[in-house]
C-alpha cells in the first residue's frame, strides 16, 4: 500500500494549505455564483414571448393559452396576425422573439401531420432562443401530441423548470469548473518535481502507479465536495433537477477523474509549476469548444469532431439531460465514453511516469 | 562481494560527457568521499548509483544488483539523502520519516520505534510535531539524513549532507556519522575538504569525469603532495630578499608580513639563518604538513568552474 502512504501525504500537504484549500474548495462557490447571476438566473423570471398567429383558429387559440400557462413563460400582448408586425417589433428591438403559428396549423393538426413551428429570436442573442427552443418544443408535444425532436423526457418538463437559463448553464459550469483539478494536481506534482522532492520518492522502493495512485487519491474528497458545492449552489440558485441526481453526480465524477488523470499526464511531462499552469491554454479551448459555457449547436462540424472525440463534451450533454429529465439509458454511450477516457488517461500517466522516474 | 561497483560507468548529455568510465569498488562498511569541483560528476555518479538517471554506458551494482537491470531491488537497500533538503515542508518529522519508511514497506511499530531513535539522536525530539517548513536549515539537513536511515539501509548516500550549515550544526552531523562508520556502507560527497579528511576511510577525486586520484587521505597528501612547505612571520621583510628566495625556491607566497614557502626538502634552519643574516626580524617559523584542500587544488588546479 504504498499508494496509500503518498496519498496521505499528498492529502496532508493540500489540507495543510490554506491558500489552496481555499482555492480549490471556494472557487465552485465563487464559480457557481458568478455564471448563474451573469446568467441572470438570481430570479426565476419568466421568458416574454411573443407569438404570430397565421392560423387563427380556435386550436391555435387553445394553444397559445396553453403556452401562456406555462411558468417559465409570460406572453406579450397582443397576438399577432401578421409575420411582418412582429417582425418589425425585432427589428426594432421591441420585442426579443416571437413564436410563429403558421398557417394550417389546426388542419394539420387534425390529421396528424408534421407541424412545423417557427421561434424566430435575434441573431445577436441566440442563447435566449436556444432556452426557449426546448420549452416549446415540450409544450408543443404534449398539447398536440407530436413527438418532440429534441431527447429529452418531457414528462412536466415545462412546467416543472424553474429557471431554463440555470438549467442549461449549470452542468457546463460544473464540468468547466472541475477542469481545475487538472491544473491544480499537474502543478502539486510538478512542485514536488521542481523541489526536488520526488527525486527523492525515486530513490524508494514506490512504483510508477504508487505515484500515480497517491497523487490522485486526495483529490477524489476534493472532486466530491466540490461537485456537492456546485450543485448545492446550483440547486440554491434555481437549479430543477428533474432527472436522477445520482446519475449527474456520477458524471460530474467521472469528469473530474479525467481532469485528475489529465493533471496525472501534464504533471509527468513538465519540469516546473509554472510550466503546468500552461495547461490553461489547453483548458479554456477545450472548455468552450465542449459547450460548458455557451451552446455549441453552431460550431462548425470540425470543431465539434474535436470536442466530440474529448470526454468534456459528453460529459456536459450527459449532465445536462440527466438533470433535465432523461434517464440513464439516454446517456450510456457518453458514460461508458467517459469511462473509457478515465481508464486510458490513468494508463498514460503510469506510462509517462514511468519514463520521468528515470532520465 | 564490494557494496559498490561501478563498471565503466559512463553518462553523457549531450555531447557533454558528466561520468567518463568510472571503475570504483567500495567494500562493505567503508565510507567513501567522493571530492570533486562544481560540475565535475560526483552528484550524477550518486544519481546513478540510485536509479535516478540511466548510464549511456557501463552499469554498477549495489550489493549484487545490478542499477540497469534491477533498480527496484537497489532502492530496498539503499538509504538517499540528496543535496537539497527535499522534504515534505507541511509534514511534520514524525510523518516525514513515516512516509519514507512505510514506502520502505516497513510496519508502523518499527516506523515508530526507528523514529524515535532517530529523532533523539538528531536532537529533533522537541520538534517532532512541528511542521518541517517553520524548521532552520540545519534542523531539515539532520531531518533529510534521518529520512535516509529510517529504512536501516544497508548503503546510504549522502550528497553535500552538510551544505551551508554552521560550523555546530556541521561538527554535529559529523558526529553522527561517524557513529555509523563500519556499520553502513556510506557514499558522501562533499565541498568540505575537512569533513571528507576527518569522516573518511579512502577518498576519490573526481575531476571533468573521471576519477583522478584514489586512496586514503595520508595517501593522497604523500602521492600527490611531494612539496613540503614552511610559514615565516616576519616584521620587515624587503623586496630584494623576496626576489632572492623566489629564485632559490619553488612557490612563494606573501599574504599580510606571512611568508610561505614551498619547495621539496626545506631546509628550516638554513631559511631562519637566512633571513636573520639580511636583518629581517623572524617572529615565527614552522614547517606545515599539506592538506588535503593542498592536495585537492594540486590536482583539479585553481581554474574557476561552472
Amino acid at each position: 500500500m504504498k499508494f496509500w502512504e503518498i496519498g496521505k501525504r499528498n492529502l496532508k500537504e493540500i489540507y495543510r494549505n490554506p491558500v489552496l484549500l481555499g482555492f480549490l474548495l471556494g472557487m465552485p462557490l465563487a464559480f457557481m455564483l458568478v455564471f448563474v447571476a451573469a446568467t441572470g438566473g438570481g430570479q426565476a423570471s419568466p421568458i416574454a414571448l411573443s407569438v404570430v398567429d397565421e392560423d387563427s383558429s380556435q386550436t391555435s387559440s387553445a394553444f397559445i393559452q396553453y403556452v401562456g400557462g406555462v411558468g417559465a413563460i409570460e406572453l406579450n400582448e397582443p397576438v399577432y396576425s401578421e409575420k411582418s408586425e412582429a417582425q418589425e417589433e425585432l427589428d426594432e428591438g421591441k420585442i426579443s422573439f416571437y413564436l410563429l403559428i403558421p398557417a394550417g396549423f389546426e388542419a394539420a393538426q387534425q390529421t396528424q401531420q408534421t407541424i412545423n413551428l417557427e421561434l424566430i429570436y435575434k441573431a445577436a442573442d441566440p442563447m435566449m432562443g436556444l432556452q426557449l427552443k426546448p420549452i416549446i418544443e415540450a409544450v408543443g408535444s404534449e398539447f398536440l401530441g407530436v413527438a418532440p425532436p429534441l431527447n429529452v423526457e418531457l414528462k412536466g418538463t415545462e412546467s416543472i423548470i424553474k429557471n431554463p437559463a440555470v438549467n442549461f448553464y449549470a452542468p457546463g459550469i460544473v464540468v468547466f469548473g472541475l477542469m481545475i483539478l487538472i491544473s491544480t494536481a499537474a502543478e502539486i506534482i510538478a512542485g514536488d518535481r521542481e523541489k526536488g522532492f520526488l527525486a527523492r520518492m525515486f530513490t524508494t522502493p514506490a512504483r510508477p502507479w504508487d505515484f500515480i495512485l497517491g497523487y490522485s487519491l486526495p483529490f477524489i474528497p476534493v472532486l466530491i465536495i466540490s461537485t456537492f458545492i456546485y450543485l448545492g449552489v446550483g440547486i440554491a440558485l434555481g437549479l430543477t433537477v428533474v432527472g436522477n441526481l445520482g446519475h449527474a453526480f456520477l458524471v460530474f465524477f467521472l469528469i473530474g477523474l479525467c481532469g485528475i488523470g489529465i493533471g496525472m499526464i501534464v504533471g509527468s511531462l513538465v519540469k516546473s509549476e509554472s510550466q503546468a499552469g500552461v495547461s490553461w491554454i489547453f483548458i479554456v479551448p477545450i472548455a468552450m469548444i465542449s459547450g460548458t459555457m455557451f451552446t455549441v449547436e453552431y460550431m462548425p462540424s470540425a470543431l465539434r469532431s474535436v470536442a466530440g472525440a474529448l470526454p468534456f463534451i459528453h460529459a456536459v450533454d450527459a449532465s445536462r439531460a440527466v438533470i433535465n429529465g432523461s434517464s440513464f439509458s439516454a446517456i450510456i454511450i457518453d458514460f461508458y465514453w467517459l469511462i473509457g477516457w478515465a481508464v486510458v488517461l490513468f494508463a498514460t500517466g503510469i506510462v509517462l511516469f514511468r519514463r520521468t522516474m528515470v532520465s | 562481494m564490494n557494496a559498490i561497483q561501478t563498471f565503466k560507468l559512463t553518462k553523457k548529455f549531450d555531447s557533454l560527457v558528466a561520468v567518463n568510465g568510472i571503475d570504483l569498488e567500495i567494500n562493505k562498511g567503508e565510507l567513501f568521499s567522493l571530492l570533486g569541483p562544481n560540475g565535475a560528476g560526483k552528484t550524477t555518479t550518486i544519481r546513478m548509483l540510485c536509479c535516478l538517471l540511466k548510464p549511456t554506458r557501463g552499469t554498477a551494482s549495489i550489493l549484487g544488483h545490478d542499477i540497469v537491470k534491477t533498480p527496484f531491488a537497489v532502492k530496498d537497500v539503499i538509504g538517499v539523502s540528496p543535496q537539497d533538503t527535499t522534504l515534505s515542508e507541511r509534514l511534520n518529522c514524525w510523518e516525514n520519516l513515516a512516509l519514507i519508511g512505510k514506502v520502505h514497506g516497513l510496519s508502523s511499530d518499527t516506523v515508530a520505534r526507528r523514529s524515535k531513535e532517530l529523532l533523539e539522536t538528531m536532537g529533533l525530539m522537541e520538534r517532532g510535531k512541528d511542521q518541517v517548513r517553520k524548521f532552520s536549515g540545519g534542523m531539515k539537513r539532520r531531518l533529510s539524513i534521518a529520512m535516509a536511515l529510517i529504512s536501516d539501509p544497508q548503503v546510504l548516500f549522502l550528497d553535500e549532507p552538510t551544505l551551508g550549515l554552521d560550523p555546530q550544526a556541521r561538527r554535529n552531523i559529523w558526529d553522527y556519522i561517524d557513529t555509523l562508520k563500519g556499520k553502513k556502507t556510506i557514499l558522501l560527497t562533499t565541498h568540505y575538504m575537512e569533513e571528507a579528511d576527518s569522516l573518511s576511510d579512502r577518498i576519490g577525486i573526481i575531476d571533468e569525469g573521471r576519477i583522478v586520484a584514489l586512496g586514503t587521505s595520508r595517501e593522497l597528501k604523500t602521492q600527490f603532495f611531494e612539496m613540503q612547505s614552511m610559514a615565516v612571520s616576519t616584521g620587515n621583510i624587503t623586496a630584494e630578499v623576496i626576489e632572492d628566495l623566489q629564485s632559490k625556491y619553488s612557490r612563494l607566497e606573501m599574504t599580510k608580513g606571512k611568508l610561505k614557502i614551498y619547495h621539496k626538502d626545506l631546509d628550516f634552519k638554513g631559511i631562519v639563518d637566512y633571513l636573520h643574516s639580511r636583518g629581517i626580524t623572524v617572529y615565527s617559523a614552522a614547517l606545515e604538513q599539506p592538506t588535503l584542500e593542498d592536495v585537492f587544488i594540486q590536482i583539479t588546479g585553481k581554474k574557476l568552474r561552472d
